[in-house]
């Protein structure tokens, strides 16, 4: 007995009480799982659903005859055209109808690829340097640029809209990818700053001297000693930006109206303005639109987690 | 970079800075002109533009007013309201947010199987995009044939369908719900952090003195909580208060004003009534109104970093 650490017997629970607690930890966990889990998984049910079956009454909460027609009108559009004909046919009531516009869906996404990406590279190109500036190099102005990162981080976007809009026309790009990747900077530089100067910070400044002692410039030191060990850091980044990019819609409201520049939140949303649409292919939509965040969310989560409380708490 | 400029410039900045504020004012020129441009230049001209009437209809015709568009608002029926159901929206939104997450993070700091599996699950509703989350909550929501209907008619709750978002009274409690599920995941990360700092040592002692799980939850969990409830307190009020998206898709400020809220006050008078110069005050206010509240975190972030 004399071997067992001291305060051992405290640690030995009855068996009961053991009991209990995992009894509450398990009912706590299927009550959180079921708070979280079941919306989406009506919301994907739901996209299964022919459109027949999806205004039941009461509502099958599992389809009785899955469907793939709503992603198929999203994925291979080589639908017949919607005319006056067809889409008179469709029972407005049950809203049995797939809109012409299910094909510019796949083109939206593509079109928020391209943004998100643009996006994550112009903020790691003015991010990371400025990041390793600001934690590691003591100069005069060091303190003005914390804050003013920090003071852009708040601005609300929707008081960005009225003058972004006003110089975007002046500029004549509306409609254009550009409007909304030099908007999203905005909305993702400052965050991006601030992860990385708080990594950056919680490195060693040994580091950085013996860097420097060796011969290194400042480039040098920041490009092979500090972003070789930055690497997760980096990931939180990139993570984040093309999370806020590929899911922004005010901004993307404003300052697009085709499809040429129009990203995928607009299309789904479009979608859930038309009452003639179906309820099942809205949903299919909208699980189109979930997927790819989900994956990276699920796939990163310990970087996404580490990212948002070094953000937010740590500084 | 001093190659990059005309030699007696170099010579200059070289004679006036070391090499180290030379080296750290280049790396940050590129942040600082991005900011400047895309952050700090649009605040400024918004508040340049507040101060004309400027309506899209009428474009030559862009009188200097002074102060008029924020008296013409202040004395707008439709703005305070708006205001009112911003801070109704924000209250229920932050009270629920903080409590839920204060509940998730309980669970979550507890060591158990599958406890990594459920927190990555935790975070989906954070990483869907608002559109998406709008249209899961609006086909919930539908009267017609809407999962909430159904669920509480297969539990006997109600004997028929009922109105949901159409309903003035329900319409902003129902928003803040598909608001809250969507935070609720960032909050708890924050305040599961805070948690985890709370020193081991506390709860021994406690229990050492004979304090029972509740005493011990009341006198050290909770004040030493604090910090992350404030952060959440307020990061999720300047959230509520800007939130447009949910508004647009689920009701679009109806029924009649029902959600009319202040973001929504902003975009109805500069897209839809095209009037910029109001909708420039409006945003202006609410921009300051942010910064207020986020004067606390940067000053406790500033001076940590």
């Amino acid at each position: 007995m004399s071997t067992k650490p001291a305060g051992y017997r405290y640690r030995e629970r009855p068996r009961l009480p053991d009991l209990a607690y995992k009894l509450a930890i398990f009912a706590a966990s299927v009550v959180l799982l079921t708070y979280v889990l079941a919306p989406f998984a009506w919301l994907v049910s739901s996209s299964f659903q022919t459109e027949a079956e999806i205004v039941s009454v009461p509502p099958h909460w599992i389809p009785h005859e899955p469907t793939l027609e709503n992603f198929e009108a999203i994925f291979f559009y080589d639908q017949e055209e919607v005319t006056y004909e067809s889409r008179s046919k469709a029972d407005p009531a049950s809203g049995g109808y797939i809109p012409s516009t299910a094909k510019s869906l796949l083109p939206a996404m593509w079109n928020s690829f391209k943004v998100a990406i643009a996006v994550v590279i112009l903020n790691l190109l003015v991010g990371v340097p400025a990041a390793y500036a600001m934690a590691k190099i003591r100069f005069k102005g060091r303190n003005a640029s914390v804050y003013t990162i920090l003071t852009t981080r708040v601005i609300p976007d929707i008081a960005l809209v009225v003058p972004f809009f006003l110089v975007i026309k002046n500029l004549g790009l509306l409609d254009s990818l550009w409007a909304l990747i030099l908007t999203y900077l905005a909305i993702t530089v400052p965050f991006t700053v601030f992860i990385l100067v708080g990594y950056f910070e919680s490195l060693p400044d040994d580091l950085d001297k013996a860097a420097r002692i060796d011969g290194c410039s400042r480039f040098q030191t920041l490009t092979r000693v500090f972003l070789p060990l930055a690497v997760p850091s980096l990931v939180a980044v990139i993570l984040f930006t093309f999370l806020t990019s590929w899911n922004e819609f005010l901004l993307a409201l404003m300052f697009t109206q085709t499809q040429a520049a129009q990203t995928l939140p607009i299309i789904v949303a479009s979608f859930t303005s038309d009452f003639t649409i179906s309820f099942s292919f809205i949903n299919a939509a909208g699980v189109v639109a979930v997927i790819p965040p989900v994956i990276v969310a699920i796939m990163f989560e310990r970087y996404i987690v580490s990212g948002l409380t070094a953000g937010a708490v740590k500084g | 970079m001093t190659r990059l400029l005309p030699a007696r410039l170099a010579d200059a900045l070289a004679r006036r800075f070391n090499y180290d504020t030379r080296s750290a004012m280049l790396f940050i020129a590129p942040v600082m002109t991005v900011l400047a441009v895309v952050a700090v230049f649009p605040i400024a001209y918004s508040l340049y533009l507040s101060f004309f009437k400027l309506k899209l209809t009428r474009p030559h015709r862009v009188p200097f007013v002074w102060f008029d568009n924020y008296i013409d608002l202040l004395g707008d029926g439709l703005f305070w309201s708006s205001v009112g159901r911003t801070v109704y929206f924000s209250v229920i939104s932050v009270t629920a947010i903080a409590v839920l997450a204060m509940l998730i993070a309980l669970l979550l700091n507890e060591t158990f199987r599958g406890r990594r599996i459920l927190s990555a699950i935790l975070l989906i509703p954070w990483a869907i995009p608002t559109v998406a989350n709008g249209l899961m909550w609006k086909w919930i929501y539908d009267s017609g044939y809407g999962a909430l209907n159904g669920l509480l008619l297969q539990l006997g709750w109600i004997d028929k369908y009922l109105i949901w978002l159409g309903d003035p009274d329900k319409t902003i409690p129902l928003i803040a719900n598909a608001f809250v599920w969507k935070e609720v995941p960032l909050a708890t990360i924050l305040i599961l952090v805070t948690m985890k700092s709370i020193p081991a040592d506390l709860y021994r002692a406690a229990k050492v003195d004979g304090a029972n799980v509740m005493q011990r939850f009341v006198h050290i969990t909770l004040p030493s909580l604090k910090p992350g409830f404030a952060l959440v307190a307020i990061y999720e009020t300047m959230m509520a208060i800007r939130h447009f998206d949910l508004f647009f898709i689920l009701t679009e400020g109806g029924p009649g004003e029902a959600s009319h809220v202040s973001a929504w006050h902003v975009y109805a008078e500069t897209f839809r009534n095209l009037s910029f110069g109001t909708g420039s005050a409006l945003a202006y206010m609410m921009a300051i109104v942010t910064f207020v509240l986020a004067y606390f975190i940067i000053r406790t972030l500033g001076r940590r970093i």
